[in-house]
């Protein structure tokens, strides 16, 4: 393209642009229409032949509805499910743990997923503490639960800093306290012990005598971290039996600082930063051999970049589908015609052009492909719905897909291709034998 | 518009294998003439009478019209010359069921031009209100079979052609219903001078025509005249 072009269509808001291409999918079946009815009015017999064989048609809009709305409301979640997660690390603006696998660590800091990871001990983290330009540095603990729902231990800044003001409550002030994430059922006042552990093998009566009750509730963030509970680290390190990062004379003290003298260690400190380019110079800091610093939006960004290539594929995939079943449908369209090829046949005794013959079997095609492809933004619609749904409860992760600009045009290609398949049958509609269809 | 002489000279109308399905050697009528054409089942009556308007494909010979050998022309030509001066009726009527009469009367307007669909929209009215159809807005499935042959009639005249060409019209109507018909399609054609060329086996159809012919054995011969 040349450069002065490229530069105006850069130029261009990017609706426009959306529906500059919208426009531009949809052209060759628009141009397609236009040129095949022109002079005629084909329409007026085309209502007669869909109800004449309603039910046939209804099936055959229904496969094609079906077919496109499953494969917009796929793309549509994929895309759903990219903005959840980037959505679910936003907060988490660095995280430095000990050397390993940042995706481990970004599943198990993120999105709560424990795995066991080496840990940081007093001294790195009094390094990190101490860094310029930090101004959260919170060390988190996990591997207890209730009923389901992870129990992270955490200090207070960090649990303003995950959820802004809490919508209920206030935050944990001591051992024994803790602050419910959004979509956690426990009422505030509600005691509870954690289990040790996770899921079936968690051990209820490991930690007997921790009762926590709940005194806050955090407002949604749409993480896993809406169904945790969140207590103060050292209420987590105090039950394993571990110092709980204070001096003994110290000990009531929840939050920073911790005394490295004092330290359990920790698998992961979540790093705020006061601006963008300390959080690099930070993250260049912990890069080290004792030390793993990341940026979890960069890790999410890579591993995104390679879903990129699974989403190209799916997208292949739900136009390869959806063109082969209206291809089966055109299939049966072609069937079909010969179900009122007497009529078509009685337009060309009575003068018909071969053309407006033509334009009726094709109109009759793009109807129910016209039809069926918006049926399918409104069976699309309803399924993103239900899978954002059923993702969201089963990942934690909020994920909130709608149609938007890439399915509308997903449908516009399809539209335009299978109506141009569509030429066929009409095509194939003018090749019977006249008087053998007269005759019946 | 009046009704156009017909020619017929060595037509040979060929189906598979080459086996001759029609053959008239010279066949003649009039403009505004009536003639019936008659014979058994399978003789060829309509497969002469589809050869006459220029849908039969395998047709030798010459089939003249007012002076135009519909022969010479293409596919496409001929079904101009259909549109502009041919009307067909159907045994079975051949109605789209979901349409109204007056959708299927003024059919012809779907496919031809603006300044011609105008007429055609017109004429088929006024002959739906001639033979008491009417122009409402039921749909001709829930028609009786006289009403449906009279939208027929109504369609193949609505385009105002010289020709009619009616393949057993009364067959499928019960004698009173059959009788109507005969009198409004004689009627019709009579008052506008039109040709018309009808197959059938009713002989109160055939009767009331000028004159006869017999297909026999894919054969033409002139049959007696009727006074």
């Amino acid at each position: 393209m040349p450069d002065i072009l490229l530069d105006a269509w850069q130029g261009l808001a990017p609706s426009l642009q959306d529906g500059l291409v919208l426009a531009g999918l949809l052209a060759p079946a628009v141009l397609t229409g236009l040129v095949v009815t022109f002079g005629f009015r084909p329409l007026v017999l085309v209502p007669s032949l869909i109800w004449r064989y309603r039910w046939t048609n209804l099936v055959f809009v229904a496969l094609i509805a079906v077919s496109v709305g499953l494969g917009v409301g796929l793309t549509a979640q994929e895309r759903g499910l990219r903005q959840g997660t980037a959505r679910a690390a936003e907060k988490f603006d660095l995280i430095v743990a000990a050397p390993g696998s940042e995706i481990t660590m970004l599943f198990a800091a993120v999105y709560l997923q424990p795995s066991d990871v080496p840990l940081l001990d007093g001294a790195a983290y009094q390094r990190i503490v101490s860094a310029d330009n930090v101004s959260l540095a919170a060390p988190i603990a996990y591997g207890d639960s209730h009923d389901g729902a992870p129990v992270i231990g955490t200090t207070p800044q960090f649990v303003s800093h995950l959820s802004g003001a809490l919508v209920e409550g206030r935050l944990f002030g001591r051992s024994g306290e803790a602050v419910a994430g959004s979509a956690v059922s426990l009422r505030l006042g509600a005691e509870f012990t954690p289990a040790h552990g996770m899921g079936d093998e968690a051990d209820a009566a490991a930690h007997a005598g921790a009762g926590t009750v709940i005194v806050g509730r955090m407002a949604a963030t749409g993480s896993p971290w809406d169904k945790a509970i969140l207590v103060p680290v050292e209420a987590v390190w105090e039950v394993h039996g571990l110092a709980n990062g204070h001096a003994p004379e110290r000990s009531a003290q929840i939050g920073p600082p911790f005394d490295p003298e004092h330290f359990p260690g920790t698998p992961a400190v979540m790093v705020h930063a006061e601006t963008l380019w300390a959080s690099y110079a930070l993250q260049s800091e912990f890069t080290t051999d004792s030390t793993m610093a990341f940026f979890p939006g960069t890790v999410l960004s890579r591993l995104h970049g390679l879903m990129g290539d699974v989403r190209q594929i799916m997208s292949m995939m739900a136009i390869v589908t959806q063109v082969l079943v209206t291809a089966g449908v055109l299939t049966g369209l072609v069937v079909l015609t010969r179900l009122f090829a007497r009529r078509l046949a009685l337009l060309r005794a009575l003068g018909a052009p071969r053309r407006f013959v033509f334009s009726v079997v094709w109109c009759y095609a793009a109807t129910l492909i016209g039809g069926g492809a918006l049926l399918g933004l409104a069976v699309g619609h309803v399924a993103t719905g239900i899978l954002s749904r059923e993702i969201s409860r089963r990942t934690d992760i909020l994920v909130d897909a709608s149609l938007a600009w890439p399915e509308f045009h997903l449908i516009a290609g399809f539209v335009s291709m299978t109506m141009l398949l569509a030429l066929l049958p009409a095509f194939l509609a003018l090749t019977r034998p006249v008087i053998d269809d007269l005759r019946g | 518009m009046p009704g156009l002489h017909l020619e017929v000279s060595q037509l040979a109308v060929t189906g598979a294998g080459g086996r001759v399905l029609v053959r008239a050697d010279r066949l003649s009528v009039a403009p505004g003439e009536a003639i019936g054409i008659r014979g058994p089942s399978g003789a060829g009556k309509s497969t002469l009478l589809f050869a006459l308007a220029g849908l039969q494909p395998s047709t030798s010979g010459s089939i003249n019209w007012g002076g135009v050998e519909l022969l010479l022309m293409g596919e496409g030509e001929r079904a101009r010359f259909r549109r502009d001066h041919v009307g067909l009726v159907f045994q079975d009527f051949l109605l789209f069921e979901e349409l109204t009469a007056t959708g299927n009367a003024a059919l012809a307007a779907a496919f031809c031009s603006r300044r011609e669909a105008q007429p055609v929209r017109a004429r088929a009215a006024a002959l739906l209100e001639r033979l008491g159809i009417g122009t409402g807005p039921r749909n001709v499935m829930s028609f009786s079979g006289g009403e449906r042959q009279r939208v027929a009639l109504a369609r193949a005249l609505a385009n105002d052609p010289a020709i009619i060409l009616a393949d057993e019209p009364t067959a499928s109507l019960d004698r009173e219903t059959a009788d109507r018909m005969i009198d409004d399609l004689l009627d019709l054609v009579r008052h506008a001078g039109k040709t018309l060329i009808a197959v059938s086996h009713d002989p109160h159809l055939l009767m009331r025509m000028d004159r006869r012919v017999d297909v026999i054995d894919g054969r033409l011969r002139e049959g007696e005249a009727v006074a």
